[in-house]
């Protein structure tokens, strides 16, 4: 900010003119270009109050408090997220960085910007939308995964209906905007244990029906990663229900023991850690047992020679060791 | 998304739209194609990462990415699109076809008598002032870049110049946020062009160290190499932090052989090379400098530099030779675990570097020891069930010359925090007293700490030859603290070595 010459416009003044210039290149008349330019000059300004620019510091926090209540009263986040693909690179960038700001700002405990979000929850779904657009999908997942930090937004996410477009997201052709999406996803399955377990028991169905076809994908990266994220959810203590859930299906043990023998090492490994769930549950229903013990020396042999590169991995091959004793020593239930 | 998306044909995200070409650059884990895209008629650089061969998390390959598709600038490689074949990533960059200026610089050397300097006052300001614009638009993105070198910037036919592989580049914040954390505590980087609080490691560093990079750089395109490039990395760390800062003349034979070099230029240099990295000037700061004066325009440099340069055919050649592990690159992570992995060099001798951009280089940054990095603790959590880690390689010399041997020194640090220290030992070249010297030195090791560990490690070694001999030892130090718990299996008062095979 200068000191001298022109005087620094208020919070309520910055904001009213960014408002107005998005509202003009929302209308896309003639004026667009103009518009354009003044949206991106606004948010230079409201992101240089927020972080200060190397010349000055970030402003008062009355000033930050006054900025974000005018970005509540006048519900520009929305605005911002719903135009944010007629805002110029650098812009889109900004947009972001001003809205992770005011989502992180707190009085005390309280984060006011979360709790103006409960109240907008749009503002949320045209964030998880914004992976439908490639041009927008990596600044939208900047805020969502800042969103996803906190509950009471992670809760809205997990339990809208939107949230089963990730399965879709997550395997979009274009690398990087696939992997945003997984990370979002991730984060949101991962981040609040509790409400993770609670949502995954309460739509056990729903959600590992959908995770079956990424589990199942063409793609390389998807059936690696959502494997992966597998083994995690599984193994986490909070998730034990619904791992006892899982490792009783035995569709669950065949897509896993074909897994283990897929082509690529990465996925025969991530396989491995959800395999051994399966055997290391001491009450296996009858239909797991039947298919352990129809393959019982298969498994072993298999198991033996498999990834024996892998010397130093005490924990690896220590797992590996017990799997190999629980499945020899297998017997037929009895009568 | 990235730059210059025509949004008639945007890039597509499939193998049969591209035609692979010659090769233009192999690493370990990747290989980059001179390629054509046949939708859009358009030359392209596509970087093939085999991801079998990451072992990485996916996360690390996914934060280069964005570090490139969050660039939209003249200086910065253009990025287009990346999309997955079979176990393979493709990255599609745009094709600079003046390869990068250490090929050129290489290729100079070769042709033509350099020993008074390899390029004019007027090439090396224009080159650098076309690098400072793109870091300063990096560092105005809350990016470092982390390996500035003349290996990393490239140069297109039309004298454009960008900056290259963002392999090891860092958001300084994590998710971009600039306000969160103003200094990064992981590192990694080439020695010869790391900064010195870099290698210290002690306070995290920021945009600055990318200032220093800069000046080696600029000694580079002077004087044809980094200024400590003849030696061990290890050395290259001692001689930077313990030595006043280089210079045109610490790498020269002869005195008087670079005093063509202007007051000028040298001022630039020692502005950029100060060891407090506060008293260096920013890149906004530098591109005022009086040095930058004398840049001229791209096309000039299409006459000093592209034209000059080694024909792509040669570069290709020389990039399909590339062996593995004829150089390499050391990493600390933020408990000071060393790591060193093969791959670019800093030794003229080595073949070359290849054209394109985030080249086929071998991108595994931290393959091993990553530990938790305190400024992703909130955001990029890694995995509760055992991460699974390479183990590194023994290296042999293709042509059969000296052994190398990988070893690990495990030991406390002042802060008593565990610590891995690699390095290897190339038989009938290093001597287990000069390794213990270079690590005290490199201010790894306590230097009351040296006789033991030189003692230990030539019994490991000397045992190898023996049938069933054991792969470490764990041994008492001496520069123990007073109140301590000696505990051999706790290495409190105790350090290991061990041979990593």
């Amino acid at each position: 900010m200068p000191l001298f010459g022109k005087s620094q416009k208020s919070p309520a003044e910055l904001v009213r003119s960014l408002k107005d210039a998005v509202t003009a290149l929302e209308r896309g008349d003639k004026k667009a270009e103009k518009a354009q330019e003044d949206v991106s000059k606004n948010l230079v300004l409201i992101k240089n109050m927020l972080y200060g620019t190397s010349d000055a510091e970030p402003q008062t926090d009355i000033i930050v408090a006054q900025l974000a209540q005018e970005l509540y009263n006048t519900n520009l986040l929305l605005l911002l997220i719903q135009n944010l693909n007629r805002i110029d690179f650098e812009g889109k960038k900004d947009v972001a960085q001003v809205f992770n700001n005011v989502l992180r700002r707190q009085i005390g405990t309280r984060s006011p910007t979360v709790e103006y979000i409960c109240t907008k929850p749009e503002i949320l779904f045209t964030l998880m939308s914004g992976y439908e657009h490639q041009e927008i999908a990596s600044n939208c997942g900047t805020m969502l995964r800042e969103c996803a930090r906190y509950e009471a937004l992670a809760k809205i996410m997990l339990y809208s209906d939107d949230f089963y477009n990730f399965f879709r997201y997550v395997e979009v052709s274009t690398f990087d905007i696939a992997s945003d999406a997984f990370s979002t996803f991730k984060e949101l399955l991962t981040r609040h244990k509790m409400l993770c377990a609670e949502f995954l028991e309460a739509n056990y169905d729903k959600v590992f029906s959908h995770y079956q076809r990424l589990l199942n994908s063409e793609n390389y990266v998807t059936r690696r990663q959502s494997l992966k994220l597998l083994g995690e959810l599984l193994l986490d203590r909070h998730n034990f229900s619904i791992m006892t859930r899982y490792i009783t299906n035995p569709d669950n043990l065949k897509l896993m023991m074909n897994m283990l023998k897929e082509k690529s090492r990465n996925i025969q490994f991530e396989a491995f850690h959800v395999f051994k769930v399966f055997v290391a549950n001491p009450n296996k229903p009858k239909p797991i047992l039947d298919i352990l013990l129809r393959n019982q020396d298969k498994l072993v042999d298999f198991l033996t020679k498999f990834h024996t590169d892998r010397s130093e991995d005490e924990q690896f091959n220590d797992e590996k060791a017990y799997l190999i004793k629980q499945i020899k020593e297998l017997k037929p239930l009895e009568h | 998304m990235a730059a210059g998306a025509n949004v008639s044909c945007p890039w597509p995200n499939t193998e049969d739209d591209y035609e692979l070409r010659d090769v233009i650059g192999v690493g370990a884990t990747a290989v980059v194609y001179g390629a054509y895209c046949k939708p859009r008629g358009e030359k392209c650089a596509i970087k093939r990462i085999n991801l079998e061969k990451w072992n990485t998390s996916m996360d690390e390959l996914l934060k280069e990415i964005q570090a490139m598709s969050s660039c939209n600038h003249e200086n910065v490689v253009t990025y287009y699109t990346s999309f997955v074949v079979n176990d393979e990533l493709w990255l599609v960059l745009r094709l600079l076809e003046g390869g990068s200026l250490l090929d050129v610089i290489k290729h100079k050397m070769k042709v033509t008598n350099c020993k008074h300097g390899v390029f004019d006052e007027a090439t090396i300001a224009t080159v650098l002032k076309e690098v400072l614009k793109g870091l300063e638009y990096f560092h105005s993105n809350g990016q470092i870049h982390r390996d500035i070198k003349a290996g990393n910037i490239l140069l297109g036919e039309d004298g454009t110049v960008q900056i290259a592989d963002f392999g090891v580049s860092a958001w300084l914040a994590t998710g971009r946020d600039i306000s969160r954390q103003k200094v990064r505590h992981t590192f990694v980087g080439t020695p010869c062009w790391m900064a010195p609080e870099v290698m210290e490691q002690d306070h995290g560093y920021d945009f600055k160290a990318d200032i220093w990079s800069f000046g080696i750089t600029a000694i580079e395109m002077a004087t044809g190499t980094a200024p400590y490039h003849k030696y061990p990395p290890m050395k290259v760390l001692m001689l930077t932090l313990q030595n006043d800062p280089p210079n045109l003349e610490t790498g020269a034979d002869e005195k008087e052989q670079y005093k063509a070099y202007g007051k000028t230029f040298r001022k630039m240099i020692v502005d950029c090379l100060q060891k407090d990295p506060s008293k260096r000037p920013t890149a906004t700061e530098l591109l005022k400098h009086p040095f930058f004066k004398k840049a001229k325009d791209r096309k000039y440099l299409t006459q000093t530099l592209v034209a000059i340069g080694p024909s792509m055919e040669t570069r290709v050649h020389k990039a399909s030779k590339k062996q593995p592990g004829a150089s390499g690159r050391l990493h600390r992570t933020l408990t000071g675990g060393w790591v060193w992995s093969e791959e670019e060099d800093e030794d003229a001798e080595a073949p070359e570097s290849d054209e394109d951009s985030s080249t086929g280089e071998d991108k595994r940054p931290m393959n091993e020891l990553q530990q938790a990095d305190s400024s992703g603790s909130e955001d990029d959590e890694e995995p509760v069930t055992g991460e699974k880690k390479p183990l590194q390689e023994t290296r042999m010399d293709e042509k059969g010359g000296p052994q190398v041997i990988n070893l690990v020194l495990r030991l406390r640090n002042a802060r008593r925090e565990l610590n891995d220290i690699r390095f290897e030992f190339i038989i009938g070249k290093d001597s287990a007293e000069g390794i213990a010297g270079e690590l005290v030195g490199a201010g790894l090791v306590d230097p009351h700490d040296s006789v033991p560990i030189s003692l230990n490690l030539a019994k490991l070694l000397e045992a190898q030859s023996m049938p069933s001999s054991s792969k470490a030892i764990t041994f008492h130090l001496n520069s123990t603290g007073p109140n301590e718990q000696f505990d051999d299996k706790a290495l409190i008062g105790f350090a290991q070595i061990s041979i990593v095979d």
